[in-house]
């Protein structure tokens, strides 16, 4: 008999599930992180089962499911898209798809817009059409992503717009605030060109903007841009580039948005489940076979979550291990990390470079470099004579 | 309540202050790496924690130093304060009876 007392183990359930449902895309964007096969027209030829689908979720409700996502490839290619939203909006799960808006007809729109609890975003990465074909690698996409969002509206979606930012398009992001109010979107995103899977290729092409100008640029969404518009605007850089104020002000903050990496699960298109849509290009981030593995035991047994689970934030390195915010950033992307460096804890390559330039903020670190002096005035009284209450 | 405006409250001293560029600052232990984010108010009030002044003068100070200052903001005063105890980033000193 073991005499021993029981390991007590955190638990972590699992809120939400990444389907990346299509193996192809209808469209070829130059900075895809997961490198879809290019569908020139009709349905998705891979996709994840429908079947196997509602036993994934079935299983997962019982880890703690709250909340399931639908992408690609690109999710609405799948050719049951309806029968799985109707599986998700069964089950009174939260849905989010990410699309690039080209195929959401109608029909579509309004079966996404019965969903009570949904959040969709459309990717437009340029109010120039020339521009966002150029990006995104088909002719006649550009119209076909605006109808999209113009469906999803009249049925009451007001979807976000997401613009990853390169050189084609960085003087574009006003512009695109105005399209989306035009179009009665919710909110705008500006993502970061990643070095992942085509978005490396687009680095070597010098198409990703410097990081320098980048943080500028952030800057100017944060402090001028956002006052130009009433859509949220969000501008996805590492949090310790992000102002305090536009994360945590109850007035004007709209939050951390910090990759939930201790609560989700990815599913690939071919039924595996990864760390995330990384699984495509990083076969050491699979961690089963939603076919043959249940569910639980790939969740509570993995590895590599298991690693995860016990050693982020503490085993970070480089620029992660002395950020003030590594408890709520987590080294921002986990996957991206271990795509450029096949190490779980190797810091977020935006920071590190921007750290070894000189770029990152002082006081945001646990030990400021002594040639970059904080920008604090700790030794000074306040100054707050008629500044108005905060 | 009323005992509590007349404590004088001092700051942990291992706790360090990073002010930044928009009067927001960071509140964070060396020791545990335990981080927090204070909004200009915060930050006015945590270096007023210097064991000489009471919850009562801290809201006072705020009045003749801020314009539109809500009547409530002895409450936000007090709330923040005794968040702050809580997490063990200052402590308070009541007045002897």
């Amino acid at each position: 008999m073991n005499n021993e007392p029981n390991e007590i183990k955190p638990f972590f359930p699992l809120g939400e599930l990444y389907f990346y449902l299509t193996g192809d895309c209808n469209l070829r964007c130059r900075h895809c992180w997961i490198k879809p096969k290019y569908l020139l027209a009709g349905r998705s030829s891979s996709y994840l089962d429908k079947t196997l689908f509602a036993e994934i979720i079935a299983q997962a409700v019982g880890l703690g499911l709250s909340g399931v996502k639908l992408t690609g490839g690109e999710p609405l290619l799948h050719p049951q898209i309806a029968d799985l939203i109707a599986i998700v909006q069964k089950g009174g799960l939260r849905l989010t798809i990410e699309t690039n808006g080209t195929l959401c007809n109608r029909e579509i729109a309004e079966k996404i817009a019965s969903v009570e609890n949904v959040f969709v975003s459309v990717s437009i990465d340029s109010p120039d059409q020339d521009i966002h074909e150029w990006i995104r690698g088909k002719k006649g996409c550009f119209f076909e992503a605006v109808a999209g969002v113009k469906n999803l509206v009249q049925f009451g979606v007001r979807p976000q717009i997401i613009m990853t930012i390169m050189h084609s398009n960085k003087d574009q992001l006003e512009p695109l605030v105005r399209l989306a109010e035009s179009l009665g979107a919710g909110s705008v995103k500006f993502n970061i060109l990643q070095p992942t899977a085509r978005g490396e290729q687009m680095f070597a092409d010098g198409e990703a903007v410097d990081i320098a100008e980048l943080i500028k640029l952030g800057k100017w969404v944060d402090e001028e841009l956002s006052k130009t518009t009433k859509l949220p605007l969000y501008y996805d850089v590492p949090l310790a580039f992000r102002s305090l104020k536009s994360m945590f002000s109850p007035k004007s903050g709209n939050g951390c948005h910090t990759c939930g990496i201790f609560r989700i699960l990815g599913v690939l298109a071919d039924g595996s489940y990864a760390l995330c849509g990384i699984g495509e290009t990083v076969p050491d981030l699979i961690f089963g076979d939603a076919a043959h593995d249940p569910l639980k035991n790939v969740w509570e047994n993995s590895a590599v979550l298991n690693d995860i689970r016990a050693g982020l934030p503490a085993k970070l390195k480089g620029v992660c291990s002395e950020c003030l915010l590594k408890h709520v950033c987590l080294g921002s992307c986990i996957a991206q990390n271990y795509y450029s460096n096949r190490d779980l804890w190797a810091p977020h390559w935006f920071c590190q470079e921007a750290y070894n330039r000189g770029l990152f903020p002082a006081s945001r670190l646990r030990r400021p470099p002594e040639n970059q002096p904080l920008q604090e005035k700790e030794k000074q009284l306040p100054e707050a004579k008629n500044s108005g209450y905060p | 309540m009323d005992e509590y405006i007349n404590t004088k409250m001092t700051a942990n001293p291992l706790i360090v202050l990073r002010e930044e560029f928009d009067d927001w600052a960071i509140l964070f232990n060396p020791d545990t790496g335990d981080t927090y984010a204070l909004n200009p108010l915060g930050v006015f009030i945590w270096k007023r924690l210097d064991g000489t002044q009471t919850v009562s003068e801290i809201t006072e100070a705020i009045r003749t130093s801020a314009e539109n200052v809500p009547d409530e903001v002895g409450k936000e005063v007090e709330d923040f304060l005794r968040d702050i105890v809580r997490l063990g980033l200052a402590s308070g000193e009541k007045p002897s009876s």
